[in-house]
């Protein structure tokens, strides 16, 4: 009997269908743009647009050209330069990122749930900066600031306490100048973000097919800073997208690739990342899902194909729960979907921390994460083989029976296995002598050490004046 | 099987194209328009709730049952409007997603709610001020208002448009209720805002509005 390689991705055959439907469905049908002056730039690079309809079609051509000059690297630079993300990773690796914009927070202080607040903001820039295998960081939507400016202060809360590179989720189209300005304070000034981009900014469709103004105005603002772009596309299978998921994550790269191709007609060179974000519609009741087995699949294959098919850097969610808490579903559901996206090549797993379908992050999630994180890496670049790891010589030295513990070979590598910290493996019987702690408890020790520590901020008091003064217009500006 | 169960089997099962000539057979054989829709075609819609309530039935066959109804009412509408106004439809109802928020897909299922449940919708979209709220309940004059927000930082414009919609006055004979959903708004917080009702979900709106109505 043949093993046959397991399926979980598009045959090179099939993708081969997928790449000449993506282009012919951006020739022949196209998409709307609310963004006049972005219409303009595609109507002068050759695209064909319906000024009535605000309809632009890419001929096949044209779109080629386009994605030719996305960059094949990116780079993510962070505040403190150890901290620096070179995608794609030079080991084959993926990057982690924290989950978006949750307006829910699981308090490891009180075990409650509460609305996310400024200062859990610091917190969560704080536990990024001390866990080695979360690589970068997007800010959670805090309410106890006025709504309107809740991006910026967030984002202030980010540059002043998080080492390392940060995501920036805007929440209206007014305070993308700001938040950039934010960016700019931090870098100490606009030359230096654009070399060392230590922000990057995500830009979304909306699915199916549509571009509204402020993402399409993202990508202006960052082309001319040189800053990178996660290029996004939100589809809902059965909802704004085809219900079967061949066709959603058809429409999804199709989506992804017009963003990019927005900037490389802007501003040819403009680092960007494919991050196709998917989701399926509960049928039953309607809910959004992010870890249903068709997500997972589609979220695997999309990143697949885009990566194979263009050779350009891909994101998608790695973690993330659609149960409401961190409970044991959360673990098999993020276990199951940074698994299956690694292994189909995403460069960058985000929604680290997250559950509830992006709705809500935990601390203590976040640090099991890390580990999670840890042993997904591992497991995704797989056993090296050579005679040191087969311990050649100790086998051709082996006597039958006996062991390995007093080898030389044995002690040189004891220390090399993935070690997780909060995993519990224990006999019962000293689980219950210890106390019966458990991976969240293990988790809370480690969230309790990292705050205890020294977490002064990262920027110096005469920008962080600056920065407090920008907030106050922005609050001033836009009406708060 | 009798005319009305026939038609309420119709409504369940979405016999979107059969429909038409079932309601005109039904009036030919003598049922008024107000039985047909009452205890022929509302009982159908009653078992789409009940099973879609209980998870039995999926959200395109639940839009199905509520295409087909609205099939129905194109025949029924004119009849029960000269009728003797004993039997209405169950009531308007006006949704819209607040301004700065153009999330519109939990809004699209309360929608279909509604119509599923015999209710006349008029969506007015996305990104709505509350003047615009304002100006459509003028124009609309529905009984029920749905307002839809699925982001905290626009959670104040739901706000912003009770306070629009009561300081016009549409309010003041407390005809006109508002009910307010969408995932980050909570029953604490309709309350706060003053506005009538909350609705977890598109099915919880509905019940909540039927019993408001009714009671
Ligand atoms: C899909 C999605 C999008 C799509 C929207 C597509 C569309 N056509 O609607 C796109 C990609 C365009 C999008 C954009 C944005 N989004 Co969005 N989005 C989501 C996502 C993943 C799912 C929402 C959804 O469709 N749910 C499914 C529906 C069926 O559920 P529902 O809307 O909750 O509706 C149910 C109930 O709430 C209720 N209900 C809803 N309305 C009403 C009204 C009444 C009257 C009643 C009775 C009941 C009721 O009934 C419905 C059915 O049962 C959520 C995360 C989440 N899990 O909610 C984020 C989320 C809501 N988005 C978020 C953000 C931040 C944004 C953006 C600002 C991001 C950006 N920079 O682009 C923009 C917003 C732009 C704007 N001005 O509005 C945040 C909100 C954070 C916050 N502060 O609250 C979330 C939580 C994600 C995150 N973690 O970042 N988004």
């Amino acid at each position: 009997m043949t093993y046959m390689t397991p399926k979980f991705v598009f045959s090179p055959a099939e993708q081969a269908v997928l790449k000449e439907k993506l282009f012919t469905l951006l020739e022949q049908k196209g998409v709307r743009m609310d963004h006049a002056a972005v219409v303009e730039i595609l109507a002068g690079a050759g695209a064909n647009v319906d000024g009535a309809t605000k309809m632009v079609r890419f001929p096949r051509k044209l779109l080629e050209d386009l994605i030719g000059k996305i960059p094949k690297q990116v780079l993510l630079a962070a505040r403190d330069p150890r901290f620096d993300l070179e995608i794609p990773r030079a080991d084959g690796g993926f990057y982690v990122r924290t989950g978006t914009g949750a307006p829910g927070f699981l308090d490891p202080e009180d075990g409650e749930y509460h609305r996310t607040r400024i200062r859990d903001v610091a917190t969560w820039a704080k536990l990024v900066g001390s866990l080695d295998h979360i690589n970068f960081c997007a800010f959670p939507s805090p309410v106890d600031v006025p709504g309107k400016t809740a991006d910026i202060h967030a984002l202030r809360e980010m540059l002043t306490y998080c080492p390392k590179h940060i995501w920036i989720q805007p929440y209206s189209g007014e305070s993308i100048p700001y938040l950039f300005q934010l960016a700019e304070l931090a870098a100490g000034g606009a030359a230096e973000l654009g070399k060392r981009p230590l922000v990057s900014f995500i830009t979304c469709s909306l699915t199916p097919l549509d571009y509204k103004y402020m993402d399409l105005e993202v990508i202006v603002q960052a082309c001319r800073r040189g800053v990178p772009i996660h290029a996004c596309s939100l589809p809902s299978a059965g909802g704004t997208a085809p219900v079967t998921m061949a066709g959603t994550v058809l429409l999804a790269a199709a989506e992804v690739m017009v963003l990019l191709a927005v900037a490389q007609a802007i501003q040819p060179g403009t680092p960007g990342i494919a991050t196709p974000l998917i989701f399926s519609m509960d049928m039953l009741t309607g809910r959004s899902l992010q870890s249903s087995t068709e997500a997972i699949q589609g979220a695997a294959a999309a990143v697949n194909f885009i990566k194979t098919s263009f050779d350009i850097p891909v994101h998608t969610y790695g973690y993330g729960a659609d149960s409401p808490d961190i409970d044991g579903q959360a673990q098999s559901e993020r276990s199951l979907l940074s698994l299956m996206v690694a292994l189909a090549g995403s460069d960058i797993l985000g929604g680290a921390g997250q559950v509830e379908v992006a709705t809500a992050i935990s601390p203590l999630q976040l640090i099991v994460d890390n580990d999670l994180a840890g042993m997904v890496q591992q497991l995704r670049a797989g056993l090296s083989l050579s005679d040191e790891t087969l311990a050649w010589n100790d086998l051709l030295n082996l006597q039958p029976g006996g062991h390995f513990l007093n080898n030389d070979h044995t002690l040189m590598h004891c220390r090399s296995a993935f070690k997780g910290r909060t995993f519990v493996r224990q006999s019962r019987e000293t689980w219950l002598k210890k106390g019966q702690v458990d991976f969240l408890a293990k988790a809370k020790d480690i969230y309790d050490e990292i705050m205890a520590g020294e977490h002064a901020g990262l920027i110096s008091q005469e920008v962080g004046q600056e920065m407090a003064g920008l907030v106050q217009t922005a609050d001033r500006q836009l009406g708060v | 099987m009798s005319i009305l169960n026939e038609l309420a089997k119709s409504i369940e099962e979405g016999k979107l194209q059969e429909i038409k000539e079932q309601v005109s057979h039904a009036l030919a054989e003598g049922l008024s328009a107000e039985e047909i829709l009452e205890k022929g075609l509302m009982q159908g819609m009653d078992v789409v709730g009940k099973r879609f309530a209980a998870e039995d039935m999926f959200i395109p066959e639940v839009m199905l049952s509520a295409r087909t109804m609205h099939e129905a009412l194109l025949v029924l509408r004119p009849l029960l409007e000269q009728g003797d106004q004993n039997v209405k439809m169950k009531g308007k109802v006006l949704l819209g997603t607040v301004e700065g928020d153009i999330h519109d897909i939990g809004k699209s299922l309360v929608e279909m709610m509604f119509v599923a449940n015999g209710f006349e919708v008029v969506d007015i979209g996305e990104n709505i001020s509350p003047q615009a709220f304002v100006d459509a309940i003028k124009e609309h004059k529905p009984d029920v208002v749905g307002l839809s927000a699925l982001l905290t930082t626009t959670m104040p414009a739901m706000a912003r448009t009770v306070e629009a919609i009561s300081a016009a006055g549409l309010r003041d004979d407390g005809r006109l209720k508002v009910i307010v959903g969408g995932a980050p708004v909570t029953e604490e917080f309709a309350r706060e805002i003053n506005a009538d009702y909350y609705g977890e979900n598109a099915l919880d709106g509905v019940e909540v509005v039927k019993q408001a109505l009714a009671g």
